[in-house]
């Protein structure tokens, strides 16, 4: 059937699903979605539709599956990695209005809830019992949970209490066919495979998920921040370790180096000194005894690593104040720079200062400054490269210096990604990360749960015919490097 | 320590080429467990040793035939543990076997489970195939979870060769209690102290009272009594001096295990309703905070499967003494659920010689 004939029959029998407020067709309509939050990708699709409820859901991704039209599954839109682009020969289900809490128990200490939720929305509502949702990707105020679930979103807190894919027991959604499926169970774990790990961070590329039941855990009775500053992120980086080695687990253990830390403090005036180098942000939670124990430990790991300075917050709102400009980060750059790109690395933590180096050396190279921002706990990095897009080639050439940024990661032994997703921006350095034959495993993956490749089809996964010339135009960018994994296992 | 990859990989391009399934086998401490199928053996320790050990990045690599024993011994050393408290059931256990089972110990509620442990593996598939998913650093969201998807996968969409794992801090100080106080009271018990920010790693509850481990630092377990009195005054409780029972208890080494009955597994929801199962109280074993019930019943499959359905919940015939081999040793999937297992077996093993039949007849 042609294009314009399936958008017509696609459009006439959405009329029958859903109310024609929830139907978006024209170009006026359709054009705020074209993007999510990496606004470089841009598209419009055929069609957009919010649905109310599970059984508008089910029989559009049957009517979808009828007419082989491709869905891309959309939540806030806050996703970094162009994984909520839409298809121009699809259908974008935009899942926003599904932003129910359906229950908390405060007993099981779960929550119920609809993809649409917002992450922070989770943990307001559980506060009242105590509880609260650990992972807070620093969008958590905008982002919802149903894309926290397709990208096994992160936040601050991991080293502590996981990502997503450790805080979530059950998924119920759908099927390409729009048939129902749920994964996981009401107990801890399940019958058969584990494929709860295997939805979670699909890029929503398997199923689509329309309840959540999620882990709540008791809010921590005391909760203290330390600052501490360094005069070189080397310095800081040896800290972090001295920490782990000292048998503490921070809640949280965030890195900034100086480009950062101005431009957080001349945003939010957290208190942050503008001469360090490096500074870290500790929070130490639990029990009172044991928040008072793990401090002391770590205070005394940072004055034998070489702390110029440390604080403790006094208050609850200086405490909060701290966190505001290490959350403020993003926007904080954004004001000193027309156009900011944010990479997603991990590496391991001993890998920091030659990495760190690196970026250092690429910023010099291509004359972009950047400012890294860096979930020190977990070793995933976040440089911010600061550039114009409305200068010709600027985003040519920050995008290939942030693929420089992304292959170092695999070269000491990291990811591409931690946090954000593959989704289009990283698809080229998929390759670099994964042999042919373990890209070849992901697609049979793909195929065998949705085998007319109509979910978000394009995403994460690149094609086999493309990952060889991927790969030869990295080598080509810097030929003298051999990429750990080039070339084998052809 | 060798590394014996290729070995194990021409063994599995041998099977593939004569079409003859394999029973992947490490040291045969969880043999028990599953279905039971007598396909040529693959054994997996002959490729062993840790391969990496960063106690200050919290990650230890090794290959799946190293023994559990050794891991615990290496992390001990650094006063560093597996979250996720594996079970032994021997002293044979290993590394792959921990992975391919997927069991979890006592303080899966409250530290880890198996799977929460995995950043990444190598594994082998049944085209012989050798691939690597995941990674080792704590955050790695590129491509599909493969890695987690293996954990008690029973081998069969994979043979295990290595992983890598998250460890954690030891606690430098344990107290367990025991409370006298009935199991319908005992989850609210455990969830009101985990409220109350007490320490809790693992509870169990055996009929009449219910056992709690605290673990934390020395100063914060010095403390811990005073603090059971003020808030906990309402029940009786008294320090446990066995030391050994959290091990036994996990190791099924308790004379509950040990009497020649079946015994399920129930993995349901804290407040699942599971009364018409019981006969009688010293029958069940409790864990994880009511979320986890050790079962002796001569209640017929079906209807443990049903009441399982029924709550949300999933069974399994843990030790099959008084069946002999059953054919129904795992809850029974839905329909759609099996097709997808069944396209996923396809997808990691289209010849099925991984061994086909350990979960469920047909995959």
């Amino acid at each position: 059937m042609a294009e314009a004939g399936i958008r017509t029959r696609l459009l006439q029998s959405l009329k029958t699903i859903l109310a024609p407020q929830y139907i978006l067709a024209t170009e006026e309509q359709l054009k705020p979605f074209e993007c999510d939050g990496l606004s470089v990708y841009r598209e419009l699709p055929m069609l957009a539709v919010l649905p109310c409820n599970t059984g508008e859901v089910c029989s559009i991704l049957a009517l979808c599956h009828e007419l082989g039209v491709p869905v891309v599954t959309r939540g806030a839109g806050t996703g970094l990695s162009a994984g909520a682009k839409p298809h121009p020969q699809g259908l974008l289900l935009v899942l926003t209005r599904l932003n129910r809490i359906l229950g908390i128990d405060p007993d099981a200490m779960t929550a119920r809830v609809q993809p649409g939720v917002r992450n922070l929305a989770i943990s307001e509502a559980a506060s009242v019992h105590g509880l609260f949702y650990a992972p807070d990707p620093s969008s958590q105020i905008a982002c919802s949970i149903g894309g926290n679930i397709a990208e096994n979103a992160g936040g601050v807190h991991c080293l502590k209490y996981g990502l997503t894919v450790h805080n979530v027991l059950q998924l119920h959604g759908f099927n390409a066919r729009g048939e129902p499926v749920t994964v996981g169970s009401g107990g801890l774990d399940s019958a058969g495979f584990n494929l709860q790990p295997l939805i979670i961070g699909s890029e929503g590329m398997l199923m689509v998920v329309t309840e959540i039941t999620v882990k709540l855990l008791p809010l921590p009775q005391e909760v203290e921040v330390m600052l501490a500053a360094f005069d070189s992120v080397d310095a800081a980086g040896q800290a972090v370790s001295d920490i782990i080695a000292a048998g503490v687990i921070p809640g949280g253990l965030e890195m900034m180096d100086n480009n950062a830390i101005c431009a957080a403090e001349d945003y939010a005036h957290a208190g942050y000194p503008r001469d360090a180098a490096a500074i870290l942000l500790i929070e130490i939670d639990g029990s009172p005894a044991n928040v008072q124990e793990q401090l002391q430990a770590t205070r005394e790991v940072l004055k034998h690593s070489g702390a110029t300075s440390l604080k403790v917050a006094g208050s609850p709102e200086e405490r909060a104040l701290y966190w505001k400009g290490r959350k403020s980060a993003f926007p904080a750059v954004g004001r000193i720079s027309p156009d900011y790109y944010c990479m997603d690395g991990t590496i391991p933590r001993s890998a920091l200062a030659g990495v760190l180096n690196y970026i250092d050396s690429l910023s010099r190279e291509y004359g972009f400054a950047v400012a890294n921002v860096f979930h020190a706990g977990d070793g995933n990095l976040h440089p911010l490269i600061l550039f114009d897009a409305n200068i010709e080639g600027q985003l040519e050439a920050v995008e290939e210096m942030g693929g420089r940024i992304l292959e170092k990661c695999i070269e000491v032994g990291g990811t591409i990604t931690g946090e954000h997703g593959v989704g289009l921006e990283k698809i080229r350095q998929m390759p670099l990360q994964f042999t042919d034959a373990e890209i070849a495993q992901f697609h049979r993956v793909k195929e065998a749960l949705d085998p007319d490749n109509l979910l978000n089809p394009g995403k994460n996964i690149p094609l086999l015919k493309h990952c060889q010339e991927y790969r030869a135009l990295a080598a080509d960018i810097e030929p003298n490097r051999l990429l750990p994994r080039l070339g084998q296992g052809q | 320590m060798q590394d014996s990859a290729h070995i194990l990989q021409s063994q599995v391009n041998d099977a593939v080429t004569e079409q003859r399934a394999l029973a992947i086998c490490g040291g045969g401490s969880k043999q028990f467990y599953g279905r039971q199928v007598s396909h040529d053996r693959l054994d997996t320790r002959i490729h062993t040793g840790i391969t990496e050990y960063a106690p200050t990045e919290l990650v230890l690599t090794a290959r799946a035939g190293t023994p559990l024993a050794e891991i615990e011994a290496t992390l001990l050393q650094k006063d560093q543990m597996l979250g996720c408290e594996p079970p032994l059931f021997g002293e044979y256990a290993t590394f792959g076997g921990m992975l391919a089972a997927g069991l979890s110990g006592p303080s899966r509620p409250y530290r880890a489970a198996v799977q929460d442990t995995v950043l990444g593996c190598t594994i082998l598939n049944g085209n012989g195939e050798i691939l690597r998913f995941g990674g080792k650093v704590m955050k790695n969201v590129a491509g599909y979870d493969v890695s987690r998807l293996m954990v008690g996968s029973l081998g069969c969409l994979g043979v295990i060769l290595e992983a890598t794992v998250k460890v954690v801090p030891r606690s430098p100080a344990e107290l367990t209690v025991a409370f006298t106080i009935g199991r319908d009271k005992a989850g609210a018990l455990v969830n009101d102290m985990r409220r109350r920010g007490l320490p809790v790693t693992a509870d169990c509850h055996d009929g009449d009272r219910l056992l709690v481990r605290f673990s934390a630092g020395d100063k914060e377990v010095a403390r811990l009594p005073v603090q059971l009195d003020r808030h906990y005054s309402f029940v009786d409780w008294h320090r446990y001096e066995d030391d050994a029972f959290w091990s036994q208890l996990k190791n099924h080494e308790l004379p509950f295990f040990t009497e020649g009955r079946d015994i399920w597994r129930l993995s349901v929801p804290a407040a699942a309703d599971i009364s018409s199962l019981i006969g009688n109280a010293h029958d069940v074993l409790t864990e994880w905070g009511g979320c986890l019930h050790w079962l002796k019943t001569e209640a017929s499959a079906e209807s443990v499967f049903t009441v399982m359905d029924a709550c949300n919940g999933h069974a399994s015939l843990f030790r099959q003494e008084v069946r002999g081999a059953s054919d129904q040793v795992f809850q029974p999937l839905p329909d759609w659920h099996m097709t997808w297992h069944r396209r996923l077996k396809t997808a990691f093993d289209p010849a099925g010689i991984l061994n086909p039949g350990r979960m469920y007849a047909g995959l």
